[in-house]
């Protein structure tokens, strides 16, 4: 087996087996496209999107590095819970909700881009001169035998013990935090149906609050639904995740009779 | 290959044994964090504030008495068994850490007396309901309710763990992991002011942003350590200074971004930005506990890594120690004359006194390091007890922070106008208070390798000492305001915790040979 190896010899390129330069050189340019892509899109789920892509290559690269647990795990939870549970929330706040772009402070984004790019030049040209003369090593040894998942579980439990242990507070600080932020405590007792019920026809409005008006053009929940007669339901929408501030004040108001609610 | 298949699924990994006696502290801390959490669920809410308190407060002191108790102890844990592959230990439990530990524990147990004051405002500073929208029907009812946020407690404890870690770590990976459990539970704390929550949850936003984006220059350091020495244990990357044959730009470099890390969370400029926002915003306890405890740990965190890992870099990394010292004194000093709000006085103070210590890190002595960690005890206790002042002085819709409405304080109590007075004397650098012992310690620690350094240091604490006179002036000779702010009477708490911060900078000032005899003794690093 052995010999029929080396005597075919593996193709390489410089110091790296070939397939390893091709998986590169194709994945590499659509990672850095993604990054670059989820910074500078506009619509925020295009810009989600686009990390999925470079978080997917970068999985990739920890594949043919020899790394399958972590690639996998990449895949798994970067690409397929923390951004898929990112874009949920995108989806739910309504796509078009976006911020304020007015620059407080006047040019910053040119200088912050100006320092940016010098940094990451001085950065990478630093590094790629450290690197360039180190001999690419292989993973052979810690992964003989299918031993990958081994190897990192005999070093999260003896090396990196106390370690992999604390991460378990930074859980809990988590869990605390977003209970803290988000969680109302109820005051009082919990209202039983039947009072629900008697305030909900007391109101003189039983019926529920008509729903956002997701047509094909638009498919955040900040878009409202339209009467028959063509004019704005403005109950159909959170007055907070409309798209703007103008387009709110642009909307014809509808007069009560309207409505039809009253 | 079916043998090494079978080998694989046999391989027992021997245990590494832990000294479990030696890490006590941070097991009480963390285990007292997590019973407070559990009384969140269990204990009704008549009772919660008290229990709370009472877990926090004898958490902190049996972890403090823990302390006292390991003195001398040179250990690194958790330690290799059987014929496993040499590993340094993860945490070096040695002088430094336990000098540093105790301190953080001190002044937390001190922080903690001060959030859990309830006179001074209605119900607490502390928010009654983080989660309630701003300006809403809810959150002007429960402005004025006795309801407390009492999650501040148990995380609280798990920041004093991050803390009672992080200079410790004898390691890259754990100073990270130790990093986050800190600075998490702080990002949460300094959203949960009751009053001007819009300033307060900006100030939290602010701060994660920032410290994340601080993390990721530490891990990015880290990464490339790891890429020249081939291990992230500081005494490792000590040894690979000598053996290892690859680039020195990575070591540099990955020293550098990880240095930027450090110095964010010690609020060194040129990363301070973040400092003044958020001491402003967060509930006033709290920036307290931050001005006083994070800083200790994160200059313990500094000074492992700097005088454990890169000892014989020396001479590479002190010129940057140089220029951000002098950066952080002067943008300290100057900025703070500008200023008009007396909370934002003490955070530029607090950039400043962050320079002050990195003084005393430019040569690599025993007395420096003992100078150093004598400087952070000091200047904690001062600081928490100056911010704790500002809860007392009170206008109908909060604290009165303008400088113009504390002139002519004496008049009207003498007694807050004089405390302040001796903390403000302390910052200053005045003799007969810790400020002074502790200058002077760190300034002749420094004098021999930097005389320059030195001098510039003591010209930016005489203008720093302009504004702080200039506060003492106003309350004791300007004119009071015609609807002067009133002075709360504080309850048991906040008046413990006052007394003990002025005190301590008063018998630091007067009598601190014992202390300082207990930092040299303590000067000494394992790993």
């Amino acid at each position: 087996m052995h010999e029929v190896l080396l005597a075919a010899g593996p193709l390489r390129h410089g110091t790296v087996p070939l397939g390893e330069a091709i998986a590169f050189w194709v994945l590499g340019p659509i990672a850095l496209a993604g990054a670059i892509g989820m910074v500078l899109l506009r619509n925020a789920v295009h810009s989600a999107l686009s990390l999925v892509a470079t978080m997917g290559c970068l999985g990739a690269f920890y594949l043919i590095q020899q790394g399958p647990f972590l690639g996998l795990v990449q895949i798994i939870v970067y690409t397929g819970a923390i951004m898929i549970l990112f874009l949920f929330v995108l989806m739910i706040v309504g796509r078009d909700a976006s911020d304020s772009l007015v620059e407080t402070l006047r040019g910053q984004r040119w200088a912050a881009a100006l320092l940016g790019v010098g940094f990451a030049l001085l950065v990478a040209i630093g590094i790629g001169r450290a690197v360039s003369p180190v001999t690419p090593t292989d993973l052979n040894s810690p992964n003989a035998g299918g031993n990958n998942v081994h190897s990192i579980a005999a070093l999260l439990f003896t090396r990196y013990l106390f370690a992999f242990e604390l991460t378990s507070a930074l859980l809990i600080v988590a869990a605390v935090g977003a209970m803290v932020l988000a969680h109302v405590e109820r005051e009082g007792p919990r209202p039983s149906q039947k009072r629900l019920a008697r305030e909900r026809i007391r109101s003189g409005r039983p019926q529920p609050l008509p729903g956002p008006g997701v047509l094909s053009q638009h498919n955040a929940i900040g878009t409202p639904a339209l009467l028959p007669d063509g004019s704005v339901a403005r109950e159909s929408v959170m007055v907070g995740s409309m798209e703007s501030q103008e387009e709110r004040q642009a909307l014809p108001t509808p007069s009560a009779g309207e409505g039809g609610f009253e | 290959m079916t043998h090494l298949l079978l080998a694989a699924g046999n391989t027992a990994v021997s245990t590494p044994s832990v000294s479990y006696h030696a890490l006590a502290p941070i097991f009480i801390v963390l285990g007292a964090a997590m019973l407070g959490v559990l009384v969140e669920a269990a204990v009704p809410r008549a009772e919660r504030f008290t229990v709370q308190l009472m877990v926090t407060i004898v958490g902190l002191v049996a972890a403090l008495v823990v302390v006292g108790l390991l003195h001398g102890t040179r250990t690194t844990t958790p330690s290799p068994t059987g014929n496993d592959a040499f590993f340094a230990g993860s945490l070096s439990i040695d002088g430094v850490g336990l000098f540093l530990q105790g301190t953080v524990l001190a002044l937390a147990l001190v922080a903690a007396l001060l959030v859990s004051e309830r006179s001074v405002d209605v119900g607490s500073p502390i928010v009654a309901s983080a989660a309630v929208v701003v300006g809403s029907a809810d959150d002007r009812r429960l402005t004025t309710a006795d309801r407390v946020q009492t999650e501040v407690f148990p995380l609280m404890l798990f920041a004093v763990s991050g803390m009672l870690i992080f200079p410790i770590a004898n390691n890259l990976i754990l100073m990270f992991v130790a990093l986050e459990v800190l600075s998490l539970p702080l990002y949460l704390m300094a959203g949960l002011a009751r009053r001007r929550r819009l300033l307060s949850q900006e100030a939290s936003l602010k701060y994660f942003l920032l410290g994340a984006f601080a993390s990721a220059f530490f891990l990015y350091g880290l990464a490339l350590l790891y890429g020249y020495a081939d291990t992230v244990d500081l005494p490792g990357i000590f040894t690979a200074q000598q053996t290892s044959g690859k680039s020195d730009v990575l070591l540099y470099t990955g020293l550098a971004l990880l240095l930027v890390g450090l110095l964010f969370k010690a609020s060194v400029a040129p990363f301070h930005n973040w400092t003044v926002d958020v001491y402003v915003g967060a509930p006033t306890p709290v920036t307290a506990f931050m001005a006083s405890c994070t800083k200790v740990a994160a200059f313990g965190a500094i000074l492992r890594v700097l005088f454990v890992g890169f000892s014989s870099a020396e001479w590479n990394w002190r010129p940057v120690i140089w220029a951000v010292a002098i950066a952080s004194m002067v943008v300290g000093a100057v900025l703070g004359l500008t200023q008009t709000d007396i909370k934002r006085i003490l955070a530029y103070s607090s950039i400043a006194h962050a320079g002050f210590i990195l003084v005393g890190m430019v040569a690599i002595t025993k007395q420096s390091t003992a100078s150093v960690m004598f400087y952070v005890l000091t200047y904690g206790f001062t600081t928490l007890a100056a911010f704790g002042m500002l809860m007392l002085v009170r206008d109908p819709d909060g604290e009165a922070t303008q400088l113009a409405r504390w002139s002519g304080l004496a008049r009207k109590s003498p007694v807050v106008a004089t405390v302040m007075t001796v903390l403000l004397l302390s910052m200053a650098g005045i003799p007969l208070t810790s400020g002074f012992t502790g200058k002077f310690y760190v300034f002749r620690a420094a004098w021999d390798t930097a005389g320059p350094l030195v001098v510039i240091a003591l010209l930016s604490s005489a203008v720093a000492a302009f504004f702080y006179l200039r506060i003492v002036v106003m309350m004791f000779f300007a004119e009071p305001p015609v609807d002067s702010p009133t002075i709360a009477i504080p309850g048991w708490a906040a008046s413990v915790a006052l007394t003990v911060g002025v005190v301590v900078t008063i018998v630091l000032g007067v009598f601190p040979q014992p202390v300082i005899d207990l930092a040299s003794k303590a000067s000494y690093f394992t790993g």
